[in-house]
């Protein structure tokens, strides 16, 4: 069945928080797993399926969440509505930006991404009079569904895990539809995909829109949730994270993409404790799972559970 | 030779006048006419480096030549780019496979049906009951063509797990797919043993049947004798000979410049 995978994930999902209540992995780093994994299927969608790189896709993700935190803190906007502003900012810039940019391959392209980036985190620290500066902006309120507010880690959960699960079954439906394989056509030969009638100047424009949108709805949630926004949080190395969660859960997959977040994120929870060295073995890690599973995480150890599973049941390896 | 003929003659689907095309001073095409009747094979032929791969890419927007014409179908192909061109009824395969090897065969060939369908992004995310009726026609689609090209039971193995010879089959199953007018296809024998030429030429024959004009650049002289119609003979970017297969094989100066020696061809 095409959304097997989806709906195990999804019961897994909802189990986590009924098995282990107010477990700081679950519901904390849980919020934060799953911000994460929106962005990072939104940027498979970009680099795994089309096979284009960006370098600065933390500026989408501050884009929504500066435009909620602004609207919301400053002028009282109703937060859905600061939310399609958010996304209507993100979606924009990305499109005016797209038709130069991804004309550009390979390294090009990816010092453009990043110059962009850079750009758009500069303008987080010198606007002060709109951004706050430096110090950021506080008293973000939170969300509010309908008399519901979203006021407790367990609530913020819910919200986070029906949003990832709505990204990742929409990222799913449209990899597996004429405009996905448009999309991995580019990937595959952009020449053999435009003999097929695709305009791929124009699929990657939409592709590139569409995983901005991704980020800025995570940017808008993250907003919410933390009542507080600054620009370290859009910085030059969350751009990189990113990137390495998706290259980390093995590009061109969906799930791929999020178990990549999710891995990266409770990596940085569990090191905590090691202070001084968490870097040190964080990229130890890394370059571990690149050197041996070069594929991912995810088929990596989807590959290795099935080769245990094998010798578990007939013993000994053949 | 070929005697510039009024544009847009409704006899010829392809009218090709003209063709120039220089890479930094090297003429790839110096000024290359041709005219291809419908449903025809019409092979082109000529020793390496003749020009022939680059006269495809001029006709498929990959170049942009200096001078002349392309009139398919009555209409002005030169300055399309690729897609608007593949979007008037051409289609191609490639002289170094350029399959899609992110995605199974059966993916493949539905990349190919891509302008036989309408619906867009938004649509496809939200997987509406139209894209799911969509995609079953793709899905039946994409079977026929494979059925055409014998690869029905390859339809869920990944592209790159095929043997050399398939794959360059996958690559006609998914020009098929387009519902082309006119398919180039590019050396189709290269790398292929004998048994599988035959079978190419058993599916040529069956392209063509279909109503599909085929143009067709091939070392493999046997097929190519064998299949064509008509033979366009180029040589250092220009015409050296147009002809029926008869004709070219007793054409002294082609035998000189590429055939070579007797050799006789079963026809």
């Amino acid at each position: 069945m095409r959304l097997a995978g989806f709906y195990v994930f999804a019961v897994a999902v909802i189990l986590l928080p009924v098995l282990f209540p107010d477990n700081y992995f679950v519901t904390v780093v849980g919020i934060s797993a799953g911000l994460h994994v929106i962005l990072a299927v939104g940027l498979n969608l970009l680099m795994g399926y089309a096979g284009q790189i960006s370098l600065g896709h933390g500026a989408f993700f501050g884009m929504g969440a500066y435009a909620s935190a602004i609207l919301t803190a400053r002028y009282a906007w109703p937060a859905p509505l600061a939310m399609v502003a958010g996304l209507a900012l993100a979606g924009m810039i990305a499109w005016l930006l797209a038709r130069p940019i991804l004309r550009l391959r390979g390294h090009y392209l990816a010092m453009a991404t990043l110059g962009f980036g850079i750009i758009v985190h500069v303008i987080m620290v010198q606007a002060t009079r709109w951004t706050g500066g430096p110090d950021g902006l506080t008293g973000i309120p939170t969300l509010n569904l309908l008399g519901w507010p979203v006021d407790s880690d367990s609530r913020w959960y819910a919200v986070i895990a029906v949003a990832m699960l709505l990204a990742i079954w929409l990222s799913l439906n449209l990899i597996d539809s004429r405009i996905g394989r448009a999309l991995r056509a580019v990937h595959g030969s952009e020449f053999a995909a435009q003999m097929l009638g695709i305009d791929t100047g124009r699929a990657k424009t939409q592709v590139f829109v569409v995983s901005a949108l991704f980020a800025a709805f995570a940017g808008s949630l993250f907003a919410h949730q933390q009542g507080f926004v600054s620009p370290d949080s859009f910085s030059l190395m969350v751009s990189v994270e990113l990137v390495t969660m998706v290259v980390l859960g093995g590009m061109a997959s969906t799930f791929g993409a999020a178990s990549g977040a999710i891995a990266l994120t409770l990596l940085h929870a569990g090191l905590v404790v090691f202070e001084d060295y968490e870097m040190l073995i964080h990229g130890a890690l890394l370059m571990a799972v690149m050197i041996f599973m070069p594929q991912g995480l995810f088929v990596g150890l989807s590959q290795g559970a099935r080769r245990l599973w094998r010798v578990s049941r007939w013993g000994g390896g053949n | 030779m070929i005697v510039p003929a009024p544009s847009s003659v409704p006899d010829y689907l392809l009218v090709v006048e003209g063709l120039e095309q220089s890479f930094g001073g090297v003429m790839a095409l110096a000024g290359v006419s041709f005219r291809v009747a419908p449903r025809l094979i019409y092979a082109v032929i000529g020793p390496n480096g003749a020009g022939k791969t680059t006269l495809f890419n001029a006709l498929c927007g990959y170049y942009r030549p200096s001078a002349g014409s392309i009139r398919f179908d009555g209409r002005e192909l030169l300055g399309l780019p690729p897609h608007r061109i593949a979007a008037q009824g051409v289609a191609r395969t490639f002289q170094n496979l350029q399959l899609f090897f992110n995605m199974t065969v059966l993916e493949n060939v539905m990349a190919g049906c891509y302008r036989r369908a309408r619906s867009g992004m938004l649509a496809a995310a939200l997987r509406l009951p139209l894209v799911r009726r969509e995609e079953r026609q793709l899905r039946a689609w994409a079977r026929e063509a494979l059925e055409l090209c014998e690869l029905a039971d390859r339809a869920e193995q990944p592209a790159d797990a095929l043997p050399y010879g398939l794959m360059k089959r996958v690559e006609i199953a998914r020009a098929l797919a387009t519902r082309p007018r006119l398919l180039l296809l590019d050396e189709p024998a290269a790398g292929l043993n004998d048994t599988e030429t035959m079978a190419l030429r058993d599916l040529i024959d069956r392209i063509r049947a279909s109503g599909v004009t085929v143009l067709l650049v091939e070392h493999h002289m046997p097929l190519v004798m064998g299949v064509s119609d008509r033979l366009l003979v180029l040589d250092y970017g220009s015409v050296l000979a147009e002809g029926a297969p008869a004709e070219i094989q007793a054409d002294q100066r082609v035998v000189a410049a590429y055939l070579g020696g007797a050799v006789q061809y079963a026809v």
